[in-house]
């Protein structure tokens, strides 16, 4: 077999496979199913890279299923009716961002879950979530695209309400399901419009079909309704907080990953499936639900006493930035390119940031809960005395948030405020202004968790659980250090992809 | 190292220079100081009239000012944050109908 062919459907199929494996060899033994759990997880990073090397060195990869070869992406009748993997630039770009998360998520999880807590069944919604998202980022197809926003939405749910012995979980999880489900059903009757009016649901097939009349604009909708719904856009928000403040803090980043795939479609659908019926309106929109969501968000963190809603709050504002960015250059992708290039470039770089230091934040905040027993800044003190790197790592990740040079943030803040100052002056100064907001509520946080003499003793963090906290701390200082290497390499050939590489998109799965 | 956006540059080495110079100031300055300096004497902050020492200024009390000035503003914010799954609802129906008049309408 050649595996480098197979390789887009492996990525899928390893984790898929793996987690449903997982509770089987959780029943024969602890040992064996960590060993599982690292087997599944190695190989799946390993075909992620591997298709991310092919894309970023030879161009886009196109998986048929069902073919007699993989790369025969056209049925008999000439055009495509089976399910195809289309990876991109972008697609394997969101495909490394899901496998970081998710092996610093797994590196945590190893001491942060108890098992008479169900460990078991954490990791099995852990891999089922990295699956679909996964599964997201590599379809070529509305329909899988749907199913896959689904996996992910269930394994989402069930992480978030997996404290079954507390209130707040379940209550969460189950605001988050029926938000999620809410949300799906538009993408559905979306997918039905398109389907009822064009017969085809491959992604590339329908964008050269798309006329722009009114029931292709109705989809749009509908879509745009359950996208920005599930990416967490203020002010349909209000299920983020509650399931960020409620997951466990390995779930958590799988959680912020999740809703960077979710934008990443939102992206796919206005760039390359709509990118051919470009109208500013909704280039304003986006722009708009940004400022908003990078605004309000921050406002809000900044009256929270609850360590993991604050930083809950930071993680919806960043959402606002990242839509800020893409708007910018959906505003600005036929008049003026030159600077919503730079914007979109900005929004990209942005969400790897992003997933690196919130991520941070959170692991930090689970680690503070595990050893404090509470996340209450009422009732919390003095940690630095006894958690001394668990402290380093938060206010590392607050400031990185928070866009303090030389740190990550501040490299795509930057791309994003100039891109966003050439449309609109106000726009940057909304965010800055949230980012200052963002610096006083974290200074705040430290200061009042971390600062200050002893109140307790906290209970040592897990070596563990230290090391899944200090591989994004490198993340962070790396990616600050050398901002021009990953965006060279990773950020523009992604960006381009949305840009100009509709066409290449299109070809590589029609092949005209 | 430099990240040249088109508009401007960002350079984490030069920023890297300026914050070494700036330490290397700072230590000159601190270096400066009395010698005849003895840790632990007069380092009890005044703390609002707090007068036990190793008292905390916990998270709800630093910045008070500036929380309270944008209190007005975040409290009306909060109160669209009820808790309610109808409400949660009915703002996904709300943006739908704007993305609806947006699409339809300006397109």
């Amino acid at each position: 077999m050649n595996l480098t062919v197979h390789a887009p459907i492996l990525a899928i199929a390893v984790p898929l496979l793996g987690a449903f494996a997982l509770p089987l060899w959780g029943k024969l033994g602890r040992s064996l199913r960590d060993l599982w759990l690292l087997l599944v997880a190695a190989a799946t990073a390993a075909l992620v890279a591997l298709v991310a090397v092919q894309v970023y060195t030879t161009g886009i990869q196109v998986y048929t299923l069902g073919a007699a070869w993989p790369r025969d992406t056209l049925a008999p009748g000439g055009f495509p009716i089976r399910i195809i993997l289309a990876v991109d630039a972008l697609g394997a770009f969101m495909g490394l961002i899901a496998t970081l998360v998710a092996l610093v998520g797994f590196a945590y999880a190893a001491r942060y879950l108890a098992e008479e807590e169900g460990k078991t069944l954490a990791l099995t919604l852990g891999t089922l979530l990295w699956a679909g998202m996964l599964g997201m980022a590599f379809t070529g197809d509305l329909f899988n695209l749907f199913v896959f926003f689904e996996v992910t939405s269930i394994a989402a749910c069930g992480l978030v309400g997996y404290r079954t012995w507390t209130s707040r979980g379940p209550e969460a999880a189950f605001k988050t399901m029926v938000l999620y489900t809410v949300g799906g059903l538009f993408f559905l009757l979306a997918i039905a419009l398109l389907y009822g009016e064009y017969g085809a649901l491959n992604l590339a097939h329908l964008a050269r079909l798309l006329r722009g009349s009114t029931v292709d604009r109705v989809a749009l909708a509908l879509l745009l309704g359950g996208l920005l719904m599930k990416v967490g856009a203020v002010p349909v928000h209000m299920w983020a907080p509650d399931a960020y403040g409620e997951a466990p803090a390995h779930g958590v980043v799988l959680l912020v990953a999740n809703t960077q795939v979710s934008l990443y479609a939102l992206f796919r659908i206005l760039f390359t499936l709509y990118g051919g019926l470009s109208d500013p309106g909704v280039g304003w929109l986006v722009v708009g639900m940004g400022a908003l969501t990078l605004l309000v968000a921050s406002l809000m963190a900044v009256v929270q006493m609850d360590l993991g809603r604050l930083v809950a709050f930071g993680a919806v504002s960043q959402i606002g930035f990242m839509l800020l960015g893409v708007g910018v250059g959906l505003t600005t992708v036929a008049s003026r390119p030159g600077y919503g290039l730079l914007a979109l470039r900005g929004g990209i770089f942005h969400m790897l940031n992003d997933a690196l230091a919130i991520g941070l934040l959170f692991l930090a905040v689970g680690a503070v809960e595990r050893a404090a027993g509470g996340r209450n800044l009422g009732s919390l003190g003095g940690l630095g005395h006894n958690l001394k790197w668990t402290s380093g790592f938060f206010f590392l990740g607050a400031l990185a948030l928070a866009g303090i040079p030389p740190l990550n943030g501040f490299a795509s803040k930057l791309m994003i405020y100039q891109g966003s100052f050439l449309l609109s002056p106000i726009l940057s100064a909304l965010a800055i202004l949230a980012s200052i907001l963002l610096l006083a509520v974290f200074v705040r946080a430290f200061q009042g968790a971390f600062l200050g003499p002893r109140l307790g003793k906290p209970d040592p963090v897990p070596v563990p659980m230290l090391i899944a906290m200090g591989a994004l701390a490198l993340g962070v200082l790396f990616l600050g250090l050398f901002p021009d290497l990953v965006v060279r390499h990773l950020v523009t050939p992604a960006a381009d992809a949305l840009w100009t590489g509709r066409e290449v998109y299109l070809q590589a799965v029609l092949g005209r | 190292m430099t990240l040249l956006t088109g508009y401007g540059f960002w350079s984490p080495l030069v920023w890297l220079a300026g914050a070494a110079g700036a330490t290397f100031l700072a230590l000159l300055l601190w270096s400066r100081g009395r010698r005849d300096y003895r840790r632990g004497e007069g380092e009890l902050p005044f703390l609002s009239g707090e007068k036990a020492e190793g008292a905390h200024v916990g998270a709800g009390h630093l910045y008070w000012g500036f929380v309270e000035g944008l209190r007005p503003y975040v409290e009306r914010l909060r109160a669209f944050h009820t808790g309610f799954l109808g409400d949660y609802v009915a703002w996904l129906v709300v943006v739908l109908a704007l993305v609806f008049l947006i699409v339809l309408v300006g397109g």
